[in-house]
């Protein structure tokens, strides 16, 4: 009975099937009665506990994901507040080139300090300075600013437009479906890399000139960013598509869809109430595991020379920089290229604990 | 058989022409003017027209696609913008043996690393030595592939330093010669990008031969008294292959943007090395030609992958 009624449910149901959501009264029911029930129940009666609540128990048991949770924690709060902290510990700096200046100017990403260059880590520049005297840590900030960026507008784009086409896709059926069976089957043929290797190498320059005067994107070499990240998205929302698309053929077959129509429910009522918030737990595990894949494609696309520019950071900009002396200063390299790896596997370790909670039978 | 030749056929050349239209519209609406870059200080208005003439770009669009398309069908890629009236294909030339190369050696770490490590994973599931054959799997799968490059440069570096050796970190020797130099040219690339691979063979494999041991033969063979070294290679691990078929022609893909990133570390002069440099010149027309090229690459790949399965399973139907 318990196995047949969990191959019936859709693979991770996070709002009950039968809760009855227009009917605000019965959460209210509850609350004036809370000595009431317990005790008309009896003890062998546990307390209900929702799936997402279970999902996350399961979650927080597993060591590894919740580590990596906590490096990307760790790595968000250092790209946003790392920069500003750093610069405030250091103090002035007699330097032989520009005279004496502050720990905010020689601490920036972008300031160099030509009488400083190739340094391994000292009390001033914690992780040394690069091949023109720029202060490493102030760039591997700004890097990993640049890559959890990134992986923000990509997965905002990802997620709202895989969410409406393979709900549409999935739900009516149509014409809406042939598109997005063909769109993706381009997208599998066409090596993704390649095609935002041609898109950010033929309207780069024109990205440089036009896209820098947006306020946020700012002059540093950050232009190409917003070129990257649309083309990143564009490569990867037409398989979250697919995937939401394949999750709402299930749930629409499902008996509480079938309920909600006999009681009345529009289609629209049905998709936003029933069907979006079940592929929740699915589009959460995808979106994560995506998170790595743009965040190697934004560092990949960098490391061509074809995403951020001099003298704006990027991770796979520090790792092609450095690269080129490896011989001499693998300590160049080995630092972005290790933060990069350690951010990469955070995401993907996280992604693989979160579909083991949300859906325990995939499980080996 | 053929009915499912025919249809899927006629699926490639839609992805095809779908790629060649992508590429062909992303050059005609690149922002500036390839012709006048050419130019530069030698611009003079009948000398522009005339290069606009031959390069055929004042034909209306549907004409230049047209043209394209047509120059495709003899292998004729046309000329480059950047060494004028340099065919396209006298540049992609030197790059197509080398990266052949690289993805054919790769492919053979693939396979000669990838699943043996899975059959073992899978026969030693959840003992220590699946735990740490899938972690190392995990780690390099999961990992950028040219951060693993950038690791095992600093490692050379390192083992250079220490003994006095003077093994390469960069370059690609002589395509398709072994001698000592070559070998140690090639062996550090070749080894990076076979064992990314491999990590994801692996996985599949592990993941292919659990589930055919939970199968009702493999119980059958056992009770009826089989050695089990016989229910696992004569029954298990050949239908535990079958997979793999299709991720052999799925990998194509993941192959060429590895090449991409293998060949700028290593500084390797291969396809991928040529293509970067012509969208960093903007040499539309070879840009053209080796995202067509490679497309149809990984579509023949896996259109390649699918027959072959067909041929090995004769479970599958194909509709």
């Amino acid at each position: 009975m318990d196995m047949r009624d969990r191959e019936i449910q859709p693979a991770s149901p996070l709002i009950a099937p039968d809760t009855n959501l227009m009917v605000p009264a019965e959460p209210e029911l509850l609350v004036e009665t809370p000595g009431v029930i317990p005790e008309t129940e009896g003890p062998k009666e546990r307390k209900p506990v929702s799936p997402l609540r279970e999902s996350l128990r399961r979650l927080r048991r597993d060591t590894r994901a919740m580590v990596s949770l906590g490096v990307i924690i760790f790595m968000v709060l250092l790209s946003l507040f790392g920069p500003f902290v750093y610069q405030h510990l250091g103090g002035i700096y007699d330097s032989p080139d520009n005279g004496p200046i502050p720990a905010t100017v020689y601490r920036t990403f972008y300031h160099q300090e030509l009488s400083r260059q190739d340094e391994l880590p000292s009390a001033q520049y914690w992780l040394g300075t690069d091949d023109l005297g720029r202060d490493i840590l102030a760039r591997l900030m700004q890097g990993l600013l640049v890559s959890i960026s990134v992986a923000v507008l990509v997965e905002v784009i990802d997620i709202t437009m895989g969410i409406l086409v393979g709900v549409l896709a999935g739900y009516f059926g149509g014409w809406i479906d042939q598109v997005l069976a063909r769109l993706t089957d381009i997208i599998f043929a066409f090596p993704g890399l390649l095609f935002i290797i041609l898109l950010t190498g033929i309207f780069g320059t024109w990205a440089d000139t036009t896209l820098s005067n947006v306020p946020i994107v700012g002059p540093n070499g950050n232009a190409r960013l917003l070129l990257v990240s649309a083309a990143l998205a564009l490569v990867s929302w037409p398989l979250m598509a697919r995937l939401v698309r394949g999750q709402t053929l299930q749930i629409k077959e499902q008996q509480f869809i079938e309920a909600a129509r006999t009681a009345g429910s529009s289609n629209f009522k049905i998709i936003w109430r029933h069907i979006i918030p079940n592929l929740f737990s699915i589009v959460v595990v995808a979106a994560t595991l995506d998170i790595s894949n743009t965040i190697i494609g934004e560092a990949s696309i960098s490391l061509l020379g074809l995403g951020v520019q001099q003298p704006g950071s990027s991770l796979g900009l520090m790792i092609s920089e450095a690269s080129n002396a490896v011989d001499t200063h693998p300590w160049e390299v080995l630092v972005p290229s290790l933060t990069l790896a350690i951010l990469v596997l955070a995401f993907s370790f996280l992604g693989d604990g979160l579909r083991d909670a949300f859906d325990p039978r995939t499980k080996d | 058989m053929i009915q499912f030749l025919i249809k899927r056929l006629i699926g490639l050349v839609f992805v095809v022409i779908g790629v060649t239209f992508i590429t062909f519209i992303m050059g005609y609406f690149a922002p500036g003017d390839p012709i006048r870059t050419m130019l530069g200080e030698h611009f003079s208005p009948q000398l522009y027209a005339q290069l606009r003439h031959a390069y055929g770009l004042d034909l209306p669009w549907y004409e230049q696609y047209w043209n394209f398309l047509v120059h495709l069908a003899h292998f004729d890629f046309g000329y480059s913008f950047k060494t004028q009236g340099r065919p396209v294909w006298d540049i992609l030339k030197d790059g197509v043996p080398v990266s052949m190369e690289l993805a054919l050696w790769a492919l053979v770490i693939y396979l000669l690393i990838g699943v043996p490590v899975g059959i073992i994973s899978a026969l030693k599931a959840n003992t220590w030595v699946d735990t740490l054959n899938m972690g190392i799997m995990l780690v390099l799968y999961a990992m950028p592939i040219f951060v693993f490059c950038v690791l095992v440069q600093v490692l050379i570096v390192f083992i250079d330093q220490e003994t006095g050796a003077n093994w390469p970190v960069a370059n690609w020797g002589t395509p398709w010669h072994y001698t000592w130099t070559d070998i140690q040219f090639k062996l550090a690339p070749v080894l990076v990008f076979g064992l990314a691979g491999a990590a994801y063979f692996a996985r599949i494999t592990r993941t292919s031969m659990l589930e055919v041991m939970r199968q009702d033969y493999i119980r059958t063979a056992r009770a009826k008294g089989l050695p089990e070294r016989l229910v696992i290679y004569r029954h298990a691990l050949r239908n535990a292959l079958i997979p793999l078929i299709t991720v052999t022609g799925v990998t194509l893909g993941f192959t060429i943007t590895g090449a991409f990133l293998i060949e700028n570390i290593f500084n390797i002069p291969g396809i991928g090395t040529i293509t970067v440099s012509s969208v960093l010149d903007r040499d539309y027309p070879v840009i053209q030609a080796t995202a067509v090229l490679l497309a149809i690459g990984v579509v023949l790949g896996n259109l390649l992958a699918d027959i072959a399965y067909t041929l090995v399973d004769p479970r599958i139907k194909l509709e």
